[in-house]
């Protein structure tokens, strides 16, 4: 009866249709960023990093004939930038702008298509920004079983549950890498991503030569990657020795 | 009922494939959460060279110290790379030798925070200038580049600075930088407006026309060789003219055409130029071969059209109409068809430049009472500003390397040159003292 209580009343049946919504919504969420971090985490991982053509040239220049680099070493054309469905034009100012304000960078086109200023930033995530920036490392999580979300390549906004204590881990590995890592201004904004796998010691160290489990598509990024891997050693001691998985993307405002 | 069975297939297929890819991912490898990393304040690669070993009998500790300067200004050029001063040094100052001398420790470099490290020999003899070098990516303590150049003794060794620089820059970017260029401009110094020429540095300016006329719009040959510019030298009205260093004819480019012409610039090829001409009325754009012949006229409207820029396919034209009664960019094709409207926003659009990449369209539009320089892709789908002041800047001409634009502004009062990076970063005065210089020319690498 009281199943049919609720049909009779058009709230219920819309709370009970909500809810059933919500529950059917959260779990093809669920199956589908499982299914997307299955497809990232099984790509085909090359073993050998590849160094660029370009490397080891010797060069003797004719006076009268300056050299260059045969256009054979050069890098393979990045990938097409991604081009908003309709034209999205920022406002133009009307009156002549004043000295102070900011260049938005020209590369970010995401920054014009999806505008995500940083005044909007909750405060949770200026403290986060603030403490990163601090080098220091996130407050513990509140239960023991809590989650921390990492968002993985293939599946923006994917969860997965790692420990408080390999959270916390990763939070300061990330910042000790992100220190080390020189992304020249050429690289910045680009649509390229590096998933590297680093073997780690227990305090740290990077062991041997991180391997590039996928490449961006351009090797002197790929390149950059590594060194900055390498720089970055010793990392924070990890929670146990082991491989670990880096991902880096060259978007500032990622 | 029946949705709700579809929904329960709909869940049990994508759980199989779901269940499917997680266990196939299990198995290729692990399903370890990575950690994203993404940039830091950190933008530039910090080198350390030290001084080049003299092998000549006559030893010029001068010599070598000028080209280590020369070697380090190119490289901070880049905007990629930041030097280590020699003080910090834990390896040696001066490289003891190539082959055969003692390893290169990395570890001495790394600790001082190097990411490169920059040893060569010198040589001066009858024979010429030489200067062999190695770069060590210190990081991963790999040798990363070896470079041999030799030139006449009479020639500038700082010519040879600088493309070890760009070829370093390379080595680390993929991208060859640009210190060893030149750009041309036009200057009102010596009291005329002349074109002249100078290193993309700033450095070493030299005048390449001195007719005491007035000259304008410098546009390079892609090899390098000659520079198109519009002059009034000749009846004092505007006229085409090739200046060249090399195998072209310099003088007139349409000897018998009495027409107005404003502008030219070469394709990517160096053989047809896109032309401003006009003949009477508001001027029109027109394509000749590089040696002035088969002169085609492209648009044929009442409007004025100027400014060609040309893709780096040499397939299309940006240029500049106010057919609708203001200034605006367009885009055709070289044959004059398919003409498509790029700027909708603004009221006066000029002076395009189509980047070497073929990304970007830098351009010049009206702000107020003065110029601001946007950039704009092809499709007229990102347009957004390169840089903002309130002094105009004008005339963008990009680098060879897409990475970097000249252009003139007045912030300081006089006109003067500058350039700046792609993200609005780096920017850097390159001209200094009297006069107006304006309408900057990037030019290509050097072959």
């Amino acid at each position: 009866m009281a199943g049919v209580a609720m049909l009779d009343d058009p709230a219920a049946t819309l709370e009970s249709r909500r809810r059933r919504e919500f529950r059917r919504m959260v779990v093809v969420s669920a199956v589908l960023h499982l299914s997307a971090l299955g497809v990232a985490v099984s790509r085909p991982a090359p073993r050998a990093i590849a160094a660029p053509a370009a490397i080891s040239v010797e060069l003797v220049s004719d006076p009268t004939k300056p050299s260059r680099p045969a256009a054979a070493v050069r890098p393979p054309a990045p990938a097409p930038k991604p081009k908003p469905a309709k034209k999205v034009l920022p406002a133009r100012p009307t009156q002549p702008k004043p000295k102070a304000q900011p260049k938005p960078a020209p590369e970010r086109k995401e920054v014009v298509i999806e505008p995500k200023p940083k005044q909007e930033k909750s405060l949770e995530d200026l403290l986060a920004d603030f403490r990163e920036e601090q080098g220091e490392s996130a407050p513990p999580a509140a239960s023991p079983t809590a989650t921390a979300a990492v968002p993985t390549p293939g599946a923006p906004g994917g969860t997965a549950r790692v420990s408080p204590e390999v959270a916390d881990w990763m939070r300061r590995a990330k910042i000790h890498v992100k220190r080390a890592w020189v992304v020249p201004p050429g690289f910045r904004n680009e649509l390229l991503t590096t998933h590297v796998v680093v073997k780690l010691d227990g305090q740290g160290n990077v062991v041997g030569t991180p391997e590039i489990a996928r490449r961006s598509g351009n090797p002197w990024y790929d390149e950059g990657v590594v060194r900055g891997i390498q720089k970055a050693s010793p990392l924070p001691p990890p929670p146990e020795p082991g491989d670990w998985d880096f991902v880096f993307i060259p978007e500032d405002a990622y | 009922m029946g949705a709700t069975l579809r929904w329960l297939c709909g869940i049990g297929m994508a759980l199989a494939a779901g269940v499917g890819l997680v266990a196939s991912a299990a198995h290729a490898q692990s399903d370890r959460v990575p950690i994203i990393v993404t940039p830091g304040a950190a933008k530039t690669y910090r080198f350390a060279q030290q001084l080049f070993a003299d092998r000549s009998a006559r030893p010029d500790p001068e010599a070598i110290h000028s080209f280590h300067d020369a070697v380090a200004d190119a490289l901070e050029y880049s905007g990629v790379f930041q030097r280590i001063d020699q003080k910090a040094f834990l390896g040696p100052e001066t490289t003891q030798a190539l082959e055969g001398g003692p390893p290169v420790l990395c570890s001495d470099w790394t600790q001082i925070g190097a990411d490169a490290l920059i040893e060569g020999e010198i040589t001066r003899d009858a024979e010429g200038f030489s200067v062999v070098a190695r770069v060590w990516d210190t990081v991963r303590c790999k040798d990363l580049v070896r470079k041999r150049y030799r030139q006449p003794i009479s020639a500038d060794p700082d010519i040879v600075a600088r493309r070890l620089a760009d070829s370093i820059v390379e080595a680390f970017t993929g991208t060859m930088g640009v210190s060893a260029t030149e750009i041309a401009f036009v200057s009102d110094r010596s009291g005329n407006k002349e074109i002249y020429v100078m290193n993309a540095d700033g450095s070493a300016a030299r005048a390449a026309t001195a007719n005491r006329s007035i000259n304008n719009f410098p546009g390079w040959s892609p090899d390098a060789d000659a520079i198109v510019y519009t002059s009034y030298r000749y009846m004092n009205e505007a006229h085409l003219f090739v200046s060249s260093r090399g195998a072209r004819r310099p003088g007139r480019l349409l000897p018998g055409l009495n027409r107005a012409q404003y502008r030219a610039v070469f394709d990517p090829s160096g053989r047809r130029l896109a032309a401003v001409i006009s003949d009477g009325s508001a001027p029109d754009l027109y394509l000749l071969d590089a040696d002035g012949g088969n002169l085609r006229r492209l648009t044929r409207t009442r409007a004025i059209e100027v400014s060609p820029s040309w893709s780096p396919d040499g397939k299309r034209l940006v240029f500049v109409s106010d057919k609708t009664g203001s200034p605006q960019l367009y885009i055709m094709n070289v044959d004059g068809g398919s003409v498509r409207r790029l700027t909708y926003d603004g009221s006066y659009n000029t002076a395009p430049c189509w980047s070497p990449d073929g990304q970007w369209i830098a351009y010049e539009t009206r702000v107020g009472g003065q110029f601001d320089i946007w950039l704009i892709d092809p499709e007229g789908a990102v347009n957004v500003p390169l840089v903002t002041h309130g002094r105009s800047d004008e005339g963008p001409s990009w680098a060879p390397d897409s990475r970097k634009l000249a252009f003139s502004s007045t912030r300081r009062g006089r006109a003067d040159i500058y350039v700046i990076d792609r993200d609005g970063s780096n920017l850097r005065r390159l001209t200094s003292g009297a006069g107006n210089n304006t309408s900057p020319a990037w030019g290509p690498y050097p072959r």
